[in-house]
């Protein structure tokens, strides 16, 4: 991995425009470096929840649990990724899947940027000042948003609007993918306890 | 046989590890006691009240009561029962003695009597105000029980004409205007003036309204809308007034968020609601049981005020910010548990919830928790916070879940000046915004404590690095040596 593999997430996420061209086409993107980020982000997350200030933390310590928050991030963001290339293999999209991953990966990088900052100075604050707070953390999200946006656009070559209608499309794909993973794991889970039903009343008949 | 002994001693030891449910403090009480803690949860507390006894009209040597509905204590420390099956009311002092027993009085010469007494009132001058819901009327009687005057039927404007007046609870003010809850009105409660003239409604109970309802009264037709409930008010079921002469009332209204109000003379509710939680009896609850009805409101020393719950039997205690203090009681047919609980009033220290049911009055003494906690809530109430601190440090021996007591000692702490530590005891009790009130006065104690060291590392910072600019400077005269062109810009120009 070379040093400009490292730098060049914090690059592209203040000329996201040139960034994901060169991501795409001069090849500049790693995937090791997108899924570092998202284990990044997920770490920031779990300390967040953990260790911000009294006055920003409402999570009841009792409940906290690292793997369910680790799933809440992981699980959406390969669901996204999935989703979105299935959609765009549909819609003339450009992107490989392997660039998806990259370009979902590298739109975190605010959130992995801003939340640790943010929930070391969350414990010197007052009341007063944890709008400051929620601020930055708005804009982590909204820095993640417009960054996925334009990471879609360039990297299946769409237009503004129908980058927009992809988008809405991945998260309604998103939902119908859920959908069918209940239904077949519960299905399986029928079909499993009939063949079980079976065996047993066999076994006892004998 | 071996085998066996040791499966015995394995179960046992899980047992034991699991944790059998049962208090080890509230042995007597034949009810859990509990309290809610910030995050809204159920966590056992120490019994704040204890049975002590259960009192029956033969106990007392008047004969059985039947169907008794109200209870009132008067300031001169009276204890009156409404035995609305007998039609009398029975007056008993403070150590069980009854006084006397007021079933007729003499009305302009004539004999007169009460049919059906449902509530009654005590003034400061010991007249009873009873409800004769029988009658339809109001019987004001003088402390010796000689009859006064009556509130007989209104008449207004503002009154239907087929209107049937059944006063069933009342309260009076220092003003000598008088409050009623009166049967299937559900305008609010009927005021009168000191002469018994009608004066008008006071606090109306809202409607809320239910969109989802609203929804389906859109898509309905005529014949579907007639066949709907009717979305009225609900009534009032209880009065009771504070010492400052504001009138607090509790309405029966299930998924009510204010069942219990505070009105002003105007007939707003200035009820403080600044606890965690509603003001509104238990907060969790199984659905098959439903949430509190509150049946009675009793208004004790100090602020405090106890609400009676009809479906569960439990008497809820709140400080006058709305926090809630204990839950004691419940219902059964064991002695101290109740039947048909019906009102609710306090003589002495002791708080006595009169069953309707087994027709008796059941008396409640206050523990070795209950009393520290109305000492403390006292003290916290008239301002007093650094005496308050042992009263709460003790309930904190008894109870280390009490949100209130922490909050409490961070008060006066901080009133100390002792940030640091009120810090530590506001983020126990979870109040952030004391918390943050004591964070901004230590942030400044230890800024202004470490401004000098600060300031000086930063300026042999700032010396260092113009020194190393200036040797820096000094050697790039000499060999031009750039440091590499930033990476993404390599690309570029190869490009290029």
């Amino acid at each position: 991995m070379k040093r400009s593999d490292l730098s060049f997430p914090l690059h592209l996420i203040v000329h996201p425009f040139d960034g994901y061209w060169d991501l795409k086409y001069d090849g500049r993107g790693r995937v090791r470096i997108a899924l570092i980020v998202l284990g990044l982000v997920v770490v920031s997350t779990i300390v967040q929840s953990q260790y911000a200030g009294f006055l920003v933390n409402y999570n009841d310590p009792r409940q906290l649990n690292s793997i369910v928050q680790l799933l809440t991030i992981v699980v959406p963001f390969f669901l996204w990724c999935v989703s979105n290339w299935s959609i765009t293999t549909l819609l003339d999209g450009e992107g490989k899947f392997k660039e998806i991953v990259m370009a979902t990966g590298y739109a975190l990088v605010p959130m992995a940027l801003i939340y640790l900052p943010m929930t070391v100075a969350s414990r010197f604050m007052v009341m007063e000042e944890t709008a400051f707070y929620y601020l930055m953390l708005s804009v982590a999200s909204l820095w993640f948003v417009a960054l996925l946006f334009v990471g879609t656009m360039t990297v299946h070559q769409y237009t503004a609007l129908k980058t927009i209608v992809t988008m809405a499309l991945t998260v309604a794909v998103m939902g119908i993918i859920v959908f069918l993973g209940t239904l077949v794991a519960s299905m399986a889970q029928q079909m499993i306890e009939f063949v079980v039903n079976i065996y047993r009343e066999l076994s006892f008949r004998t | 046989m071996k085998l066996h002994a040791c499966l015995l001693s394995l179960s046992a030891a899980a047992l034991l590890a699991l944790g059998l449910p049962g208090p080890a403090f509230a042995e007597s009480a034949p009810y859990e006691s509990y309290n809610y803690d910030s995050w809204s949860d159920a966590v056992p507390a120490p019994a704040a009240y204890l049975p002590e006894k259960s009192v029956s009209g033969a106990d007392l040597g008047v004969g059985d009561f039947v169907e008794p509905s109200d209870i009132a204590v008067s300031a001169r420390g009276l204890l009156y029962i409404v035995d609305s099956g007998n039609a009398r009311i029975v007056v008993v002092d403070g150590d069980w003695r009854v006084k006397s027993v007021i079933d007729r009085f003499e009305r302009d010469g004539q004999p007169d009597g009460f049919s059906n007494p449902t509530g009654l009132y005590v003034d400061e001058a010991e007249q009873l105000y009873v409800a004769d819901s029988g009658h339809s009327r109001i019987v004001v009687l003088g402390a010796d029980g000689a009859f006064i005057r009556t509130i007989e039927k209104p008449s207004s404007d503002i009154l239907p004409d087929g209107f049937a007046f059944t006063p069933l609870k009342v309260a009076v003010d220092k003003a000598g205007r008088v409050y009623v809850v009166a049967k299937g009105i559900f305008e609010g409660i009927m005021q009168f003036d000191g002469s018994g003239a009608f004066i008008g409604y006071v606090g109306t109970n809202k409607v809320s309204p239910d969109y989802a309802e609203y929804f389906w009264r859109m898509l309905s037709t005529k014949a579907q809308k007639a066949q709907m409930v009717l979305f009225v008010p609900t009534e009032f079921s209880n009065l009771d007034m504070d010492g400052k002469g504001f009138l607090f009332a509790t309405n029966i209204d299930p998924g009510s968020r204010e069942p219990i109000k505070r009105l002003n003379p105007s007939g707003d509710d200035v009820l403080k609601r600044f606890g965690y939680f509603d003001v509104a009896g238990d907060i969790r609850y199984r659905s098959a049981v439903g949430p509190s009805r509150m049946i009675d409101v009793n208004v004790r020393e100090s602020g405090l005020y106890s609400v009676l719950d009809s479906s569960q039997g439990k008497v809820f205690t709140y400080d006058h910010e709305g926090n809630l203090l204990y839950i004691y009681g419940g219902k059964g047919s064991q002695r101290g548990t109740v039947k048909t609980p019906a009102a609710i009033e306090q003589l002495g220290d002791r708080q006595l919830v009169l069953d309707r049911g087994r027709a008796s009055i059941e008396v409640y003494a206050p523990t070795r928790y209950g009393s520290a906690v109305n000492k403390a809530a006292g003290l916290h109430y008239t301002g007093d916070e650094r005496q308050a601190v042992p009263a709460w440090k003790e309930v904190l021996k008894l109870n280390a879940n009490f949100d209130l007591a922490y909050i409490g000692i961070g008060k006066s702490l901080l009133m100390e000046r002792k940030n640091k530590e009120a810090m530590t005891y506001f983020e126990l009790g979870m109040d952030r915004d004391s918390y943050s009130v004591a964070f901004k006065r230590y942030r400044r104690e230890v800024m202004k404590e470490h401004f000098g060291t600060a300031l000086t590392i930063l300026l042999a910072a700032v010396a260092a690095y113009a020194l190393w600019r200036l040797a820096g400077r000094r050697l790039l005269r000499g060999g031009r040596s750039a440091g590499p062109p930033p990476p993404w810009t390599s690309s570029k120009a190869k490009e290029g």
